[in-house]
C-alpha cells in the first residue's frame, strides 16, 4: 500500500507536482500515466524519500520510507536503469544491496536467476545493454521480497520478449497480493497490464479509477463514422434526432453517441446512400489524450487510434 | 503507528550502520579504480621513500642522515593524493553515474549513509597510507641504514594518520558538496597541494599569509616541519578545514534532493 497525501514539489516557480493525493492498493497493478514532464518520476522519487517534498507526505506500508532500517523488505523500486556504477559487476551491485539489508548472498543469486541475467551478472555493468540494465534494476527491486514495488518505465529498452516478460512479471507480482505501481508512456501497454490507473498532467491528478471505468466512463466516447454523398441530408436528419454531428476533413461525418444501427436506419429513412459505416471506440490512448489534452506540455501531434468493428 | 516507534523486527541504528559500513567496504573493493589508486599510492610512497634512502646524504642541508621516518613522510606528502582520489571517487562517482539513487533506496537514512561514507573510505585510505609509510621507513632503514627508532616511527605514523584522516574528511565533504569529480578533485588539489606550495613562491607577503591559512599548509607542516608555525596552528588548520568541509558536505547529503 502506498498512500500519497497532498504531495507537492516546486522548483522555483514551477510546480512539478501539485497537491497529489491517491492510494496505490495491494493485489493490483496500478498504472501511473502522464505525458513527459507530468511529474511521474518526481512523485516516485518523493515516495522513496530521494527528493524532499515541498509539502505533503507519502507512506509506504504505513511508514515514511526514509526512516526504514530495512527498506528493501518494504519496497523495491526501479527508477533509472542507467543509474548504476559502470565499473562494478551486476552481481557485486546486488551484493552491496544485500549487504545493506542483511540479506544472504543466496538471495542475490536467486534474483539473478529470476530476471534471467545469468552469467552476464559477473561482467561489469559498463558492457550491459539497456535491456540488461533493466533486468538488473528489476533484480534489485525484487531482492528484499517487498510488499510494494515501484517501476518507472520498466519496458524502456526491452525487446518484445522483454516487454512480455515484464508484463507477466508485474501481473504475477500483483497476483501474489503485492502493491505494484508502474509508470509508462506506452498507453497500449497499460491497457494490457494495469488494473487501475492514476493519470496526472502538469503535476495534477486527472484521473484515479479502475481502467475499465476510465475506458467507458464519462470520458470515453462512442461514435460512428459514416461516408455518404448526401452529406447535408443525412446531417440534417441526424441533427433533428439531437445527435452531435461533425464533418471531418475528408468529407465523412462523425456522429457522437450513436450506434451504427441508428445511423444506418436514419440514412435509409432519408434515402442517403451509405458508402461506409464504422463504429469507433475510444482506445485508452484516445481517452488519455482527451484527459490530458490541456495538460500536455510537449505535444507532437494527435495520433488517434481507431478500433473498428 | 508513529514514525518513531520501530516495528517489530526492524533493526536498530547500530545494526543499520554496521550493514551500511559493510556495504561501503564492499563498494570500495568491487571497483577497479580503488585498486589502481592503491597501486599508485604504493608506487609513490614506497618509491619516493626508497629513492630518498639511496640519496640520503643529500636530503638535509648539513649532509647529516635523516631519520628513517622521513622516507614515509616524503612519500606520503605526494602519495596522499592517490589516496585522496580513492576517497573522493567513492563519493563523487555515485553522483556521476547516478548510483546515488539506488544507494539512497538501500540506505534511506541519510545520517547513517553519511557516517558510513565518511568512516569507511577515510579509515581505509588512512590505514593504507600508514602501512605504506611504514614499508617506506623500513625500506629506508634497510637500504641506507637510516636511524630507525620505534618511538620516532610511531610518532611519525601518527602524524601521517592525522594528515590522511583530515585530508580524507576534506575530500568527502567537498565531494558531497560539489557532487562532481572534476570540481571536487580540482578543489582538493588546490587546497591541499598546489596553493600551499605556490602562494609563498611568489614572494608577496599577503600571498604567503593566505597560504598559511590553507589545509595543505597544515599537512605540510605536520609531515615536513615547514613552514614556521606551531603544532596548534597546524592542528587547527587540519581540524578546522575538515570540520568545515564535513559540515557543508553533510548539509548537502542530509538536506538536498538525492542528486
Amino acid at each position: 500500500m502506498i498512500e500519497v497525501r497532498g504531495l507537492t514539489k516546486t522548483y522555483g516557480a514551477v510546480r512539478a507536482v501539485d497537491d497529489l493525493t491517491f492510494d496505490v492498493r495491494p493485489g493490483a497493478v496500478t498504472g501511473f500515466l502522464g505525458p513527459n514532464g507530468a511529474g511521474k518520476s518526481t512523485t516516485m522519487r518523493m515516495v522513496l524519500g530521494l527528493d524532499r517534498p515541498t509539502s505533503g507526505s507519502a507512506l509506504v506500508g504505513g511508514r515514511p520510507f526514509p526512516r526504514l532500517g530495512e527498506p528493501l523488505r518494504a519496497a523495491g523500486a526501479l527508477l533509472d536503469a542507467q543509474a548504476v556504477h559502470p565499473g562494478r559487476s551486476g552481481r557485486d551491485h546486488l551484493r552491496v544491496a544485500a549487504r545493506t539489508q542483511g540479506l544472504p548472498l543466496r538471495r542475490v543469486d536467486e534474483v539473478i536467476e529470476q530476471v534471467g541475467l545469468g552469467p552476464a551478472a559477473r561482467r561489469r555493468v559498463k558492457g550491459y545493454s539497456l535491456g540488461m540494465r533493466q533486468r538488473l534494476g528489476i533484480a534489485g527491486a525484487l531482492l528484499g521480497d517487498p510488499a510494494v514495488l515501484l517501476f518507472d518505465e520498466p519496458m524502456n529498452g526491452l525487446d518484445l520478449d522483454g516487454v512480455r516478460w515484464v508484463r507477466r512479471l508485474v501481473r504475477d507480482l500483483a497476483g501474489e497480493g503485492r502493491t505494484v505501481l508502474l509508470s509508462s508512456h506506452l498507453m497500449s501497454e497499460m491497457e494490457q497490464t494495469a488494473d487501475h490507473l492514476v493519470i496526472i498532467g502538469r503535476g495534477r491528478l486527472i484521473a484515479d479509477a479502475p481502467i475499465a471505468e476510465v475506458m467507458r466512463g464519462g470520458h470515453a466516447r462512442r461514435r460512428v463514422r459514416v461516408r455518404t454523398p448526401a452529406t447535408d441530408d443525412l446531417a440534417g436528419a441526424l441533427l433533428r434526432r439531437r445527435l452531435g454531428v461533425h464533418p471531418t476533413d475528408d468529407g465523412d461525418l462523425l456522429v457522437e453517441g450513436a450506434t451504427a444501427e441508428t445511423v444506418g436506419d436514419v440514412a435509409l429513412e432519408v434515402g442517403a446512400a451509405v458508402h461506409g459505416l464504422a463504429e469507433e471506440h475510444s482506445s485508452l490512448e484516445q481517452v488519455y489524450l482527451d484527459l490530458t489534452g490541456d495538460s500536455v506540455q510537449y505535444r507532437v501531434g494527435d495520433a488517434p487510434e481507431l478500433v473498428q468493428r | 503507528m508513529t514514525a518513531t516507534t520501530a516495528r517489530v523486527g526492524d533493526p536498530g541504528t547500530p545494526t543499520v550502520l554496521a550493514r551500511a559500513a559493510g556495504a561501503e567496504w564492499l563498494r570500495l573493493r568491487t571497483v577497479r579504480t580503488s585498486w589502481w589508486c592503491l597501486l599508485a599510492a604504493t608506487v609513490t610512497v614506497v618509491g619516493i621513500g626508497v629513492v630518498m634512502a639511496f640519496d640520503a646524504e643529500n636530503v638535509t642541508a648539513t649532509g647529516e642522515l635523516p631519520p628513517a621516518p622521513a622516507a614515509g613522510e616524503f612519500g606520503i606528502m605526494l602519495g596522499q593524493f592517490a589516496l585522496l582520489v580513492l576517497v573522493l571517487l567513492a563519493v563523487t562517482q555515485e553522483y556521476a553515474s547516478g548510483a546515488i539513487t539506488p544507494t539512497l533506496q538501500w540506505t534511506p537514512r541519510r545520517g547513517v549513509l553519511l557516517a558510513a561514507r565518511l568512516g569507511v573510505p577515510v579509515a581505509a585510505a588512512t590505514a593504507a597510507g600508514v602501512l605504506l609509510a611504514l614499508v617506506a621507513d623500513i625500506a629506508a632503514w634497510f637500504i641506507a641504514d637510516l636511524p630507525f627508532s620505534p618511538g620516532e616511527v610511531a610518532g611519525s605514523l601518527g602524524r601521517i594518520a592525522a594528515v590522511l584522516a583530515a585530508g580524507g574528511v576534506l575530500a568527502v565533504g567537498v565531494g558531497l558538496l560539489l557532487r562532481s569529480t572534476a570540481g571536487a578533485l580540482a578543489t582538493v588539489f588546490l587546497l591541499q597541494l598546489v596553493l600551499p606550495f605556490l602562494l609563498p613562491a611568489f614572494g608577496v607577503e599577503w600571498m604567503a599569509d593566505l597560504g598559511e591559512l590553507l589545509p595543505g599548509t597544515g599537512a605540510i607542516w605536520t609531515l615536513l616541519g615547514e613552514p614556521d608555525m606551531t603544532a596548534l596552528q597546524a592542528g587547527a588548520l587540519l581540524v578546522g578545514w575538515a570540520a568545515a568541509a564535513l559540515a557543508a558536505g553533510g548539509w548537502s547529503l542530509l538536506r538536498r534532493d538525492a542528486g
